[in-house]
């Protein structure tokens, strides 16, 4: 597939990595010459140094010839542009822009087929928003992602040391358990293993567990989370994020505290929200958040734009005595950071991005696409076809890539946890984690039987 | 430094390189030579040797990724290991019975450079004959560059490779992979040696020598079948004809690939391609002359041998109808300059290329500029684009690094006991992957007579002049070796 990748920032750089590592031909364009040099110092694509909303520029990178069209330069403009000549001049078929406007919605017209005729639009706050919102549902959880139309949740939370589970192995514990637990792979420091039944879990690990969403609760529970509905947060800083994310909570009868430096950004905040209390001054300093009682807060949130400062202040109010500290970070080098030192989740606006592209690119063969946290692993929901070489045989006696494991199967409505003896029948869906070197592979085994297999 | 990979890459690409030598173990036995033992014992040898390697490093992990650093280690690596295996039909058939000068005449190969040290050449059997020009048409395309295109295994390390291998001032990527543009310059390569080829065949060369040749020439290389080179054949024609076809390789292949897809605009305003034009007819116009009123009388052969001899040189072919040692003294001038010169960057041709040559030049005048404007904002400009300071800085580096290797060489040599001339021409020749120099190692003469050493210091000239510089040098710096 030919994909044009307008922007090579984080994100797009990040897209332009994983499309092309999985055999795409990639041309990147950007204004910024240097950027686009550690591009091609780092990845095998074709770059243009040019405005991706210039049609000169355009139609260098071969407009015609391409597939897909990625605007995620920081510009909406741009992006509303280059996606606009995509669709008129070159009639490409997919178009995918990141529009930062909290105004423009994905639903909003002007983007349907009869107008701008973009198929994707992403809002990165709006998609971080979504993930905190989705954290705090079941706190204790540092990353619940739906599948199967939210009847399946893949939880991802870290093990303390004062967890039930800690020293145990995965065939003890699902006795413990006394229902179906599939774990779908652990982050040991800074690792990513794909464990097995005499695999044992330690202190600090964070595991990634595919839940049917009834039982999320239960089983946060289980392993020594506590559950309890949010009813107090801290925002820190006062951006758009944060007036996107409490309006939600607000609407969900959440108690919420603002607090931001600038006179007239609290003034607008003030404005714009009814029951939040907004605070003017530094979110570092410890008697503000301690005159504001901290100690009863049960979620943290920095939401600056500065990462550094984010991580000290979540950490400086988690010693003060918040339940639960999440952070605003973009940088994916920080993310392994995260579960050590001590940090309940994070919110990704880049990785949200990234992963809602791949979301929607993968469509087709695969239903739908989610990278895990350290962006090395994905979990993959697809259709079982009677084709295929999955459908039809116990688990234990197909011959996956490396590093590959079945979470969870749906049949008719039903929801499985399988285990070797489990068989996938045509037209399970079925859901699974593999690191992201083998998803070639999987494709390959989704779709056509392979006899040497 | 992930060793396993590295050996794990390099050992696909011999098993790749040792395959290669079928080719003239085909031509031995189509004439009944008797090398063809040495060849088929070279061939197993080379590629078991791939073999093991490929086998016993295979790592674990799938993903083969390279880090820059790697890349320059496999591509040195590569090309003396290819020069070493290149070697082993020279001494397994004793036509070079020291390892010394069978490297030499092997990586002499490879890096297109076209020194020999075998006199009478004509005496070789045909496979040995085919495998020393074949060494060129391999190694003037990029040997590295050849298994990208054609190996899988090298997925996504391929960029690191192409970039250590085919180092450019310029990064032009023809396509978004970069095993798609590798295919896309060997096809063209391969179509542009095809067609000279036929030509040369109605030249009355047989197919034997009109491929060898043809080798010889898309590569800017050199080796001939004969002492006496394109002499040997005493014909206007093909001298012509390789004249126009040295011309051609000298030439950026990504204005072929463009030729060939129809766009002719792009060959006329690149400007690196005016000034290697410009270069080529005043050297022309000027050795002319000074051929005609010192040496020969008729106008015609002197166009005809200053023509050939200068585009020869340019482009770093090495190819001689005449010897110019005996030349006068202007024009031998000329042509030592030429040495400096090369083909364009982005052809086969070697040396310093006219890219980097132009854009000195033109920082040159920049810098003129700006005393006479202190305030006036210009920069270095190439075509249409704006030619960077860092480019311009790592220009500059390569400028220096490569007469620096040049001077350091040429002390060494005269320290050896060679006159200055010969020292000098013959290191010049070697780092520029020209071939034949003046004084004991002119046209009409080989490397046989210098010291042992001395041909070993050649032969890194050679190589670090192929891989033009940095790819080699950075590997002799302590700081690349550091954890």
């Amino acid at each position: 597939m030919k994909v044009i990748v307008i922007g090579a920032g984080e994100v797009g750089r990040s897209i332009a990595d994983i499309l092309s590592k999985e055999g795409n031909d990639l041309i990147v364009i950007d204004k910024d010459e240097a950027r686009l040099k550690a591009v091609t110092e780092l990845l095998d694509v074709q770059t243009i140094h040019g405005s991706g909303s210039s049609p000169r520029i355009l139609k260098k990178a071969r407009l015609d010839q391409a597939e897909m069209v990625i605007a995620v330069t920081d510009s909406d403009e741009t992006n509303i542009v280059a996606c606009l000549i995509a669709s008129t001049q070159s009639k490409v078929p997919f178009k995918i822009a990141r529009i930062r406007m909290p105004d423009l919605d994905q639903d909003s017209i002007i983007f349907d087929k009869n107008h701008l005729n973009i198929d994707l639009c992403i809002n990165p706050e709006r998609e971080a928003v979504n993930k905190a919102i989705n954290i705090m549902e079941y706190s204790g959880a540092s990353e619940v992602i739906d599948f199967a139309e939210g009847r399946i949740k893949l939880v991802a939370f870290s093990i303390d040391r004062s967890c039930p589970a800690v020293g145990k192995k995965l065939s003890e514990l699902r006795d413990l358990y006394g229902g179906d637990l599939l774990i779908a792979s652990i982050i040991r420091t800074n690792e990513l293993i794909i464990p097995s039944g005499t695999s044992t879990i330690r202190a600090k690990d964070y595991l990634f567990t595919f839940v049917e969403t009834k039982n999320v609760r239960a089983l946060l529970k289980f392993f020594g989370k506590d559950t309890e509905p949010v009813q107090r947060v801290f925002l820190l800083g006062g951006g758009n994020t944060a007036l996107m994310l409490a309006e939600q909570l607000e609407a969900k009868g959440v108690m919420v505290k603002i607090i931001e430096r600038r006179q007239d950004r609290c003034e607008m905040l003030a404005e714009r929200l009814d029951k939040s209390v907004c605070l003017l001054g530094d979110g570092t300093s410890q008697d503000l958040l301690k005159e504001e009682n901290i100690q009863d807060a049960d979620y943290f949130i920095a939401l600056t734009g500065d990462e550094e400062a984010n991580i000290l202040s979540a950490l400086l109010a988690k010693q003060l005595g918040s339940k639960r500290v999440i952070c605003l970070i973009n940088k994916v080098d920080y993310t392994h950071l995260i579960p050590i030192i001590g940090i309940d989740g994070v919110m990704n606006p880049r990785q949200a991005t990234i992963g809602k592209i791949l979301h929607f690119i993968r469509k087709g063969k695969i239903i739908s696409s989610t990278p895990l946290s350290d962006e090395k692993a994905e979990a993959v929901e697809f259709i079982a076809l009677e084709t295929s070489e999955i459908a039809g045989r116990p688990l234990k006696n197909i011959k996956f890539p490396k590093g590959t494991i079945i979470g969870a199967i749906l049949r008719d409505d039903r929801v499985i946890i399988p285990w070797g003896d489990t068989v996938i029948l045509p037209e399970d869906r079925v859901i699974l984690v593999t690191l992201r070197s083998a998803i070639p592979q999987i494709e390959k085994i989704l779709t056509v039987k392979l006899d040497y297999f | 430094m992930r060793l396993r990979n590295i050996s794990y890459i390099l050992g696909g690409f011999l098993f790749f390189l040792g395959l290669s030598m079928l080719f003239p173990l085909l031509w031995s036995i189509y004439y009944k030579d008797d090398d063809c033992f040495a060849l088929i014992l070279s061939l197993v040898i080379t590629s078991a040797t791939g073999i093991v390697l490929y086998f016993f490093s295979r790592p674990s992990d799938q993903d083969i990724s390279l880090n820059h650093k790697e890349g320059f280690l496999v591509v040195t690596c590569g090309w003396i290991l290819a020069a070493i295996c290149g070697s082993l039909p020279y001494l397994l058939y004793g036509a070079l019975p020291s390892f010394s000068d069978a490297f030499f005449e092997s990586i002499s190969g490879f890096t297109t450079t076209g020194a020999t040290v075998i006199v009478g050449i004509e005496h070789l059997p045909h496979g040995i004959l085919f495998w020393r020009s074949m060494t060129q048409w391999l190694g003037g395309m990029g040997i590295i560059v050849l298994s990208i295109a054609i190996l899988p295994l090298l997925g996504v390390g391929g960029m690191q490779l192409y970039k250590a291998e085919l180092p450019s001032p310029v990064k032009d990527k023809l396509t978004p992979r970069v095993t798609e543009t590798a295919r896309t310059l060997w096809i063209v390569y391969i179509i542009i040696s095809t067609v000279e080829f036929i030509l040369l065949l109605f030249g009355g060369m047989d197919s034997f020598n009109a491929l060898c040749h043809t080798f010889c020439t898309m590569a800017t290389g050199g080796f001939s079948t004969t002492d006496a080179s394109i002499a040997y054949f005493q014909s206007a024609y093909i001298d012509g004809v390789i004249t126009l076809f040295m011309f051609i390789a000298g030439i950026n292949f990504t204005l072929h690939y463009g030729l060939l897809t129809g766009n002719f605009r792009s060959l006329f305003s690149n400007s690196e391609f005016r000034f290697y034009c410009g270069i080529t007819l005043t050297a022309i116009i000027i050795v002319t002359l000074n051929l005609r009123f010192n040496l020969i009388e008729e106008t015609t052969t002197c166009i005809r041998y200053a023509a050939f001899q200068v585009i020869s040189i340019l482009t770093t072919t090495g190819f001689a109808t005449a010897n110019f040692d005996e030349w006068p003294s202007l024009s031998k001038t000329i042509l030592l300059i030429l040495m400096f010169f090369g083909g364009s960057a982005g052809s086969t041709g070697g040396s310093i290329k006219c890219l980097r040559i132009l854009l000195i030049l033109k920082h040159g005048y920049v810098e003129l500029y700006r005393l006479v404007h202190p305030h006036a904002v210009k920069a270095v400009k190439l075509g249409k684009r704006i030619v960077y300071p860092e480019t311009m800085a790592s220009i500059w580096g390569f400028f220096i690094l490569y007469l620096g290797t040049t001077v350091v060489a040429f002390i060494l040599l005269a320290a050896l006991g060679l006159d200055p001339m010969t020292a000098f021409s013959a290191v010049v020749a070697t780092i520029g992957n020209i071939g034949p120099g003046f004084g004991l190692v002119n046209a009409a003469s080989t490397y046989s007579d210098i010291p042992t050493l001395a041909k070993w210091i050649l032969s890194f000239c050679m190589l670090v002049g192929r891989l033009e510089i940095y790819t080699v040098l950075i590997l002799l710096i302590p700081e690349f070796w550091k954890k």
